[in-house]
């Protein structure tokens, strides 16, 4: 869906992207990481069509984003670093004036608000002014105009800054919904504990270049769309080799590591599958402290990747 | 219609200098008229002035006063339109929808110029007085009106523009009021100051600066005042006959400079590196 390939710019000399290369398939939840100054904005600016690249190519959908800007703007929904809103317009307003501006009208401009006010969890402030919005709700109403035109791509930079926890969740689950949908989304972040949770594969970028960890992969797979594997912790009191060999007798585990009363088990499918390995553990009389997802570590391999190409 | 037209007059109207500024204008314009009215009548003598005096007086008030005021004005709606867009970071919400710069650029200069064109609207009132005394046709009234749209016109697109090329308000404003202050004051010394040169060195020879006179003064002195609009406002008061051809001038230098604003600034926001 998206596919940039040696994608070069600079600015007044200074190279942002650096023959940076991406691919992202249909329906992805893709995430982005890499240090302040990486070049993740300039290249969502880039795919957003509002900057044009120096060289190399960038297509979303097989459309080129510098030849077919137009038709790449009517695929994309963009959500920039620091969006603005009018504070002095109403929440309606602000909606039916982008949803205008994505030349939807009459009756298909009051649909489209309708819809994004209730898909943002705005319905009952649409005749609250802007400027009374939270931060939180600020966020909720741009991502909400990003909607309005139904686009096949999401592009999200950082659109967790500022956030508070809950709404930090709130948008997590949110953009869940929305590639269940089949909308596919680039996301751009620096609070990685909320890609790990989202995302089926991170890209990493340092000095506008792929960075790679220490095998040599520039994108990390987090876990299948269609396939998710999670990693679960056990601990089980007294002896682990029983839990081991009801672990490896189901479908879909298997037991990656095993020490006294502590078991590391990978489990297929959705998280039916974890809840009916614990359920069979249990029925086998396994005594067990504690069963829980672990996490796949995303940060020590982010400071792994960047940490020592830092001055 | 424009969505961007919608928006920007929505949002000129509400706020405070919506209503603020049309009134203060009327009340400035009313105490000038009024000023020039008494002046007038005091000078000659309630008896021995004709009304129709009277009249062109407070016309010629009227339409220099309101030229001098809206110059001030225009750089206050035109300059600001394109840069509080960046300020509050809603210029990539507009560039990534499907609206055309050319339709940014319309919706901007259009609200900016209507705002303007609503305060020479709302001084019809005091022009009406000029009527009442005689001495002021239709035509003069439709000229100097034109030529004040143009000027206008001209302005808010060199605002619009300025608007594109800064980041912050205060300095594409700044930068305007500069240009303002250019072509209205300082094209006027540049011309005195060469005229008065000029004088001193064809001293004994006659030089008339008025009507057919004005083409007697040599064209490399006369330039700078084509772009003075002033100078172009006081043409359109002429005969067809004598100054009709430096109206035209200022008016294709007016109308060349404003087209010439209006491409850089298209440039600039499709160029759109600087958000």
């Amino acid at each position: 869906m998206i596919d940039v390939e040696q994608m070069r710019k600079s600015f007044n000399g200074t190279r942002a992207l650096d023959g940076f290369t991406l691919h992202v398939g249909a329906g992805e939840l893709f995430g982005l990481v890499g240090p302040n100054g990486a070049g993740k904005t300039t290249l969502m600016k880039v795919l957003s069509t509002l900057l044009p690249m120096d060289s190399g190519t960038a297509e979303i959908d097989g459309l080129n984003v510098n030849a077919q800007a137009r038709d790449v703007k009517r695929l994309i929904g963009y959500l920039p670093d620091q969006p603005g809103v009018y504070q002095d317009m109403s929440v309606r307003e602000f909606l039916e004036f982008f949803a205008d501006a994505f030349q939807l009208r009459g009756a298909r401009n009051r649909a489209a608000v309708d819809r994004a006010l209730e898909r943002s969890g705005l319905a009952g402030r649409s005749e609250t002014s802007v400027e009374q919005l939270s931060f939180g709700m600020k966020q909720r109403l741009v991502l909400a105009k990003t909607l309005l035109h139904d686009p096949k791509v999401l592009l999200l930079d950082e659109p967790a800054t500022g956030l508070d926890p809950l709404a930090r969740i709130e948008l997590r689950e949110q953009l869940k919904r929305l590639q269940a949908e089949g909308i596919t989304i680039l996301i751009s972040s620096h609070i990685l504990s909320d890609l790990e949770d989202i995302c089926t594969q991170i890209a990493l970028i340092g000095g506008g270049r792929n960075a790679t960890d220490a095998e040599g992969h520039s994108v990390l797979q987090l876990r299948a769309p269609q396939d998710p594997v999670r990693i679960y912790e056990i601990e089980v009191i007294g002896d682990s080799a029983a839990a081991v060999t009801i672990v490896n007798s189901l479908a879909g585990a298997r037991t990656l590591e095993s020490s006294a009363g502590k078991l590391v088990v990978e489990i297929a499918g959705a998280e039916e599958q974890a809840a009916a390995v614990l359920r069979a553990l249990v029925v086998a009389g396994v005594n067990i402290l504690r069963f829980d997802h672990r996490a796949l570590g995303l940060e020590e391999r982010y400071r792994m990747v960047f940490r020592e190409k830092r001055p | 219609m424009n969505p961007m037209i919608r928006k920007e007059l929505r949002q000129r109207m509400r706020e405070r200098r919506g209503w603020l500024l049309p009134s203060l204008y009327l009340l400035v314009l009313g105490a000038v008229v009024t000023f020039a009215y008494f002046l007038t009548t005091n000078e000659r003598g309630a008896s021995g002035i004709q009304g129709s005096t009277v009249g062109v007086v407070l016309f010629l008030t009227l339409a220099y006063s309101q030229l001098g005021l809206l110059l001030l004005l225009v750089p206050i709606f035109s300059a600001g339109s394109i840069t509080i867009e960046k300020e509050q970071r809603t210029l990539s919400g507009l560039l990534t929808s499907l609206l055309t710069s050319g339709q940014i650029w319309w919706g901007k200069f259009v609200s900016s110029l209507l705002f303007v064109l609503l305060l020479l609207v709302t001084s019809l009132p005091v022009l009406s007085m000029a009527f009442a005394f005689g001495g002021v046709g239709p035509w003069e009234v439709f000229s100097a009106t034109l030529t004040t749209v143009i000027i206008l016109a001209c302005m808010s697109a060199i605002g619009l523009y300025c608007s594109s090329a800064f980041q912050r308000s205060v300095h594409a404003t700044a930068v305007t009021y500069a240009t303002v202050i250019a072509i209205s004051v300082v094209t006027a010394i540049v011309f005195f100051v060469r005229m008065a040169m000029y004088e001193t060195g064809h001293r004994g020879q006659a030089v008339a600066t008025g009507g057919g006179g004005w083409y007697q003064i040599p064209l490399n002195i006369r330039v700078p005042m084509y772009l003075n609009p002033f100078f172009f406002l006081t043409a359109s008061f002429a005969p067809p006959g004598q100054l009709y051809p430096a109206w035209a001038t200022s008016a294709c230098l007016f109308i060349a400079i404003g087209a010439l604003a209006v491409v850089l600034t298209l440039r600039n926001l499709r160029r759109r590196g600087d958000l």
